[in-house]
């Protein structure tokens, strides 16, 4: 099949990636700069035999999305950061209770209401600690249109493979801009369904893991009977008090995830083998910070970039390597700092980390790290 | 081919991000690498609008424009804000029908388009965004006029395609304009 161009939104990107990925239920509520994937999910979805539903709020769109996931359908709502804050009790009970599903934000500047139409990174920390309690995240930040595609299929493999909740952690820019898109063919995508249980209907003991800690998810309402909650459960489902139990519950929710961080830590480093200088951004930044070392490297300057495409968990070995081998690493992003907390923790005693920030709700500029770079140079 | 790096800015409701879209979507069809940014207010009609639109051989960086090869400005506010930001050489495609007042920059190419004169004599004053459409083709060669109207065409096939020849007269009135 001829693969054609295709001028394309971010969020409409997002939208078929959810598809082919094989999302059959949206729920939520609509927000700008996220409203195009409500709008596009329920122009789409029924042509492909799934529903779309507008919930009274945030809150009642994430607690159907865990409804739809349980009976067996891939689920996925959207939203921007006041949906996202609405969200996270819901996204903590999708932890606990191992519901996977995709929770798109699309970062628009904050706190509150905000800036609705400006682009922020200003929910990085909030994706890693929203809910509350100890848990796994996965989240994975795009920075084209396309890789909006790409990632989206992968929130779900993800969701599907760890039975968890993913997040895709977009901005305004990468959510509204059109650039030139060429989509996969569905038949060259890798797409991965939830292990579901192979024993007899009243042998099924829902929250017994396997040995890679996932256990086998039943769909509700075909004859596995289970009992679901937000409370810590033992291996029935079933809430248990015992400090045992929940020792166990909590440590596997997060060794899940940290038993198989090398499949879910993804990340693109450019130009880091001979470089003095790395700047590391995400999101739509990395855009600027591509630029910006193409015109310092026409100067002779040696920069490198370093991008996480999953924030969490966090590439944490590869930056450390690399710190090792530099000078400074500059953290760029559209929060007042973030990310650089995180890489303060992992390279401080290593190398000079220094910060280009903005919370205008104005993108970060190229010149605006050029300029970092030449000072701390 | 150079890259092109435009500013296309005015009120909400004057079109704005629809030129700069079907632009790309053209350049697009011409096998170029796009990219269209929006930028606007929470407001929609009447607030400010704009976008950026860059179009080029290589695949694009940061979609924002800072150094524009050439910037059309739809109303006074926006020359106000943009006319710094064409880069020596660049163009600058004023819509003369609502700004009043002269550019000041004398490095760079400048051209007085009444585009709403223009649209309104065609029939629809809703189309003066094609008719500065029109001259920046003419000015840059940035996507060819017949695959800009193959575009058009598609987005107003149907019940509304009556207004297909408005949007023909309109790109070439404002091309007429730099000639």
């Amino acid at each position: 099949m001829k693969k054609e161009a295709r001028l394309m939104q971010g969020n409409e990107a997002c939208v078929e990636g959810a598809i082919a990925a094989g999302m059959r239920f949206y729920a939520g509520y609509p927000i700008t700069p996220s409203t195009e994937i409500a709008e596009i999910s329920a122009e789409k979805l029924p042509y492909v035999g799934g529903k779309f539903i507008q919930m009274e709020d945030e809150i009642a769109g994430m607690a159907a999305v865990i409804g739809g996931s349980l009976t067996g359908l891939k689920s996925m709502t959207a939203t921007s950061g006041p949906g996202f804050s609405l969200k996270q009790e819901n996204i903590g009970y999708a932890a606990i209770a191992e519901i996977p599903c995709v929770i798109v934000d699309v970062q628009r500047g904050g706190p509150s209401t905000g800036q609705p139409t400006c682009p922020s990174q200003g929910d990085v920390m909030q994706a890693k600690w929203g809910t509350h309690g100890d848990h796994p995240v996965i989240a994975l930040t795009p920075s084209s249109v396309k890789e909006t595609f790409d990632l989206t299929v992968r929130a779900f493999n993800l969701a599907e493979k760890y039975r968890m909740p993913v997040l895709l952690m977009m901005d305004e820019v990468i959510g509204h801009m059109r650039e030139k898109v060429e989509l996969p063919d569905p038949s060259e995508l890798e797409i991965i369904d939830r292990k579901r249980p192979d024993c007899d209907k009243d042998k099924y003991i829902a929250f017994k893991p396997d040995e890679d800690l996932v256990p086998p998810m039943a769909d509700f309402g075909i004859g596995y009977r289970y009992h679901v909650t937000g409370l810590v459960h033992d291996e029935t489902g079933f809430p248990s008090n015992s400090t045992k139990v929940a020792d166990q519950l909590i440590r596997r929710l997060v060794d899940k995830i940290e038993m198989h961080k090398h499949d879910i830590i993804q990340w693109e480093e450019e130009n880091t083998e001979d470089a003095e200088v790395i700047i590391f951004s995400y999101g739509c930044v990395s855009r600027a910070a591509r630029t910006a070392m193409k015109a310092l490297r026409d100067k002779g300057v040696k920069v490198g970039t370093f991008r996480p495409i999953t924030i969490w968990p966090f590439p944490e070995e590869r930056l450390l390597e690399l710190a090792k081998k530099v000078k400074t690493i500059i953290v760029a992003e559209m929060n007042l700092g973030q990310m650089v907390l995180e890489v303060e923790r992992i390279c401080n005693n290593v190398t000079k980390i220094d910060r280009v920030n903005k919370v205008s709700g104005d993108i970060i500029y190229p010149e605006e790290i050029v300029a970092k770079v030449e000072e701390v140079l | 081919m150079m890259t092109h790096e435009i500013i296309m800015a005015g009120f909400g409701g004057q079109g704005v991000m629809a030129m700069g879209k079907i632009l790309a979507e053209a350049a697009l069809r011409e096998g170029k690498n796009v990219s269209w940014l929006p930028s606007y207010g929470p407001e929609m009609r009447g607030g400010t609008a704009n976008c950026n639109v860059i179009v080029s051989e290589d695949p694009v960086g940061a979609p924002i424009v800072t150094e524009a090869s050439a910037a059309l400005v739809l109303n006074r506010p926006s020359l106000d804000k943009f006319e710094k930001d064409v880069l020596p050489g660049g163009t600058l495609i004023i819509n003369s029908s609502l700004i009043d007042r002269k550019a000041t920059r004398e490095d760079i190419k400048i051209y007085y388009v009444p585009a709403n004169d223009i649209a309104n004599e065609i029939g629809t004053g809703k189309i003066a965004n094609m008719v500065m459409l029109g001259a920046y083709l003419a000015a840059s060669g940035a996507a060819k006029e017949d695959t800009v109207m193959e575009v058009v065409t598609e987005i107003f096939s149907g019940k509304k395609a009556d207004v297909i020849p408005l949007n023909k007269e309109a790109l070439a009135r404002g091309a007429a304009c730099v000639k």
